[in-house]
């Protein structure tokens, strides 16, 4: 029983705070809020530059090989920056699911170009329904001569704008599971539709009409997607949650700087203890998420059954930040919900985090099965 | 970043379960946490285990103790025990024993420590008086010098083990004038000692706790622990093991997996309970409040394992959490039983035994003792944000 971090994971922790601190203060996530791309080239890149987008994936295609529990650490920083950019959806996930599934043709022919921060591939899982696993999928893959035609529609599909391929999961004609394809994000026939959101990212709706897809851009076995891709999903999930812990932190400590000098009554508003018994239990809610969602990374890292870990981790998680920022902004009182007061950009996160990538009820669920019907 | 535990901590743990197995009985088990040393048949058990070693673990060899140990060892046994509803090995060793070796005179280290490891005395700790429970260091009985001895006057409340302890571990009054964190002193007094009159509390669970009067009860000054008017900083410092060491988690852990199981087989109005969505909800969200706690727990006890850090706020995190979701759980567990809910434990028609009722009234204590919830809140905000008094 060990919950010290390894000298290589301080100071990856030291690094990208560094990072994140000089280059992504609030004033570029605002600035992103209103781009038409979400995010910065300028900064990917140099996120590319730094090693980050090839943590996870094998050294043989120039990544770091290194596991869930460093995903951890890195997200947690981008998560205190709020930092947008594409690398739960395309490094994690897309990324992820190529390394897990894809065949070694499409591992050399992606993955390095995903490392250098030239490709970006968005992640085309959900769609119009809450369940984030195959039996939300709906979209069909029909089976031509050449390879197959997609018909359907995704949503919440992050980055898309931005995409140059898109990893789709779709549900193959004369197959019970599922099965992943790699499409080209100028195919004809794609459509995308930016759909608003209360955090101001880039998401959008992407309907496929009779898009073309070739045989060898199939990615795992026809079919049989979902048991390379669960631990896929898993870790992206494990990473929105340290990225959920990492703004929990962050706005605590906002919130935590805000109580000492604001004065009202003739004494700094810190001193009083219906603020100070919110901030003790929000720190200890941090510090609970933060843990639970190491042990849901451990778990994934050593290869055990993570399902119940990993449901965990995201219920928590997201009540933790959607708390941690509702009462955050409270704290501030009326500058709290001025737009310009960097705590509305937590707060606007705070329960959309929550609600992403399966909200409480899904995993809620998932861990209730778990828990009875075994 | 490991949380499996060593092959020693492992095997370490199966010992314990067999122990546990072998000697555990009906009457010994307590619904209580932590269950109290009152009964010979409870103290047998801990005898048992002392015959075993395992209450000097950790503790040095001149005073009785094994050496070096496990750093998790302590942690294992008490959590098993916690798990299995026995007997803990918690403030004997998390207080006394700890702040007689940090800060006991020599003769008091020889006379009491190694006593104590072979479970021959027992303890009260004798600190809340009516006038100082979360205000603790409002304590006003004083203790007058008087050539070798103090003598002693006023009252004790809320002093659990005083009907059946050997001694009572005492913060006592030697300075009226100075600040109040700064006049008390640590006291072992002799329970039977001529003055002292131990009237029992009834607790709505029905379990005794006691008020405790003394009355010119005469102590030896050899009695003192460490520095008269230093008695404060022994005190907090000791809260600190007891948060961890006597308020596991694991109990918590036993009674979600005696819910799941009611819950599998239970069914209300005819309907089965575990395919309704409402307590599938209710119960997964059981489920992540008390992985938090787990969580909690065990980082606070790496810690404590780690070196000579207390982890004053960590503990201070656990307690807070512990409260809360002891509350929670009960009261969302009678909620899913209906009228079948208030029925006293034992009671034919009461589900699990009814053991829930007594978990609902029993987890305000949680919320109270030992600096409570809300005394937890104000630690953390104070010692660990630095936000201003």
């Amino acid at each position: 029983m060990d919950m010290e971090y390894t000298e290589e994971q301080r100071q990856l922790m030291a690094a990208a705070r560094r990072f994140m601190e000089s280059e992504c203060p609030p004033s570029l996530v605002r600035e992103m809020e209103s781009s038409d791309l979400g995010f910065s080239p300028g900064m990917w890149q140099k996120m590319a530059d730094l090693g980050w987008l090839g943590l996870p994936f094998p050294q043989a295609y120039g990544g770091y090989g290194l596991g869930c529990v460093d995903l951890v650490v890195l997200a947690k920083e981008l998560g205190r920056a709020l930092c947008p950019s594409p690398y739960l959806p395309a490094v994690v996930l897309a990324g992820g699911a190529i390394a897990s599934a894809g065949s070694e043709e499409q591992r050399r022919a992606y993955l390095p170009r995903i490392i250098s921060g030239e490709l970006v591939v968005a992640f085309a899982f959900q769609e119009a329904t809450t369940a984030y696993d195959p039996s939300g999928v709906a979209l069909r893959a029909t089976e031509t001569p050449e390879g197959y035609y997609l018909n359907g529609a995704k949503m919440f599909v992050e980055f898309a704008g931005a995409a140059d391929r898109f990893l789709v999961v779709a549900r193959a004609d004369g197959s019970d599971g599922v099965t992943m394809f790699l499409v080209d994000a100028k195919a004809p026939g794609i459509r995308l539709t930016p759909l608003r959101t209360m955090a101001r990212d880039k998401q959008y709706e992407v309907t496929f009409d009779g898009v073309a897809v070739a045989k060898e851009d199939v990615v795992g076995p026809v079919g049989g997607a979902w048991p390379l891709l669960e631990p896929v999903v898993h870790r992206g999930v494990i990473a929105l949650c340290a990225y959920m812990v990492g703004a929990s932190e962050r706005i605590q400590e906002l919130a935590t700087d805000f109580a000492k000098q604001r004065v009202q009554f003739g004494r700094p508003i810190g001193s009083f203890q219906a603020i100070q018994h919110y901030l003790a239990q929000m720190v200890t809610e941090i510090v609970g998420a933060e843990t639970t969602t190491l042990y849901a990374a451990w778990t994934l890292d050593e290869g055990l059954p993570a399902r119940e870990a990993v449901a965990k981790a995201k219920v928590l998680a997201g009540d933790t930040f959607k708390q941690a920022s509702a009462v955050g902004a409270q704290i501030y009182g009326g500058i709290g919900f001025d737009e310009s007061t960097d705590a509305t950009l937590f707060l606007r996160r705070g329960k959309q985090y929550q609600l992403s990538m399966g909200h409480s009820g899904y995993w809620e669920e998932v861990l209730a099965a778990e828990l009875l019907d075994r | 970043m490991n949380f499996r535990f060593s092959e020693e901590e492992e095997a370490f743990r199966r010992e314990v379960q067999e122990f546990i197995a072998e000697e555990m009985t009906e009457e010994i088990r307590s619904r209580w946490l932590g269950g109290l040393l009152d009964t010979e048949e409870r103290r047998r058990f801990v005898t048992k285990m002392a015959d075993r070693g395992w209450l000097a673990m950790g503790f040095p060899e001149e005073y009785g103790g094994a050496g070096e140990s496990m750093p998790l060892a302590q942690y294992i046994l008490n959590d098993e025990l916690h798990k299995a509803q026995a007997p803990i090995v918690g403030k004997n060793l998390g207080v006394v024993v700890n702040t007689l070796l940090h800060h006991g005179s020599e003769p008091l280290k020889r006379d009491f420590v190694p006593r104590i490891l072979r479970n021959e005395i027992q303890w009260a700790l004798a600190y809340t008086e009516p006038e100082a429970g979360s205000d603790l260091a409002n304590m006003q009985m004083r203790a007058v010098l008087d050539g070798d001895e103090y003598v002693l006057n006023g009252q004790k409340r809320f002093i659990t083990s005083a009907h059946f302890a050997d001694y009572m571990w005492t913060g006592v009054r030697t300075d009226p004038d100075a600040p109040k964190h700064r006049g008390i002193s640590l006291l072992i007094i002799d329970a039977g000692a001529p003055g002292i009159t131990i009237t029992p509390m009834w607790t709505i669970i029905g379990e005794r706790t006691n008020d405790v009067f003394f009355d010119n009860v005469r102590v030896p000054k050899e009695r003192l622990v460490g520095e008269e008017n230093r008695g404060w900083q022994y005190i907090t410092e000791a809260l600190t093991y007891e948060r961890f060491a006597m308020t596991s988690f694991a109990p918590t852990i036993r009674k979600l997996d005696r819910l799941i199981a009611w819950v599998k087989e239970a069914r209300i109005d005819g309907r089965p309970l575990a395919q309704d969505p409402v307590v599938r909800r209710k119960i997964a969200r059981l489920a992540v409040q008390i992985e938090m706690g787990r969580m909690l727990d065990l980082r606070c006890v790496c810690l404590a394992a780690s070196g000579d850090y207390v982890p004053y706020i960590e503990a201070a995190m656990n307690k807070m959490w512990g409260g809360i979701v002891e509350t929670v759980l009960a009261d969302e567990v009678l909620d899913l039983m209906g009228p079948f809910g208030y029925l006293w434990h034992d009671e034919g028609h009461a589900p699990m035994d009814g053991d829930v009722v007594d978990d609902y009234l029993w987890a305000g204590h949680q919320r109270v003792a030992a600096a409570g919830v809300d005394i937890a809140k104000n630690i953390i905000a104070q010692r660990h944000l630095g936000l201003p008094r």
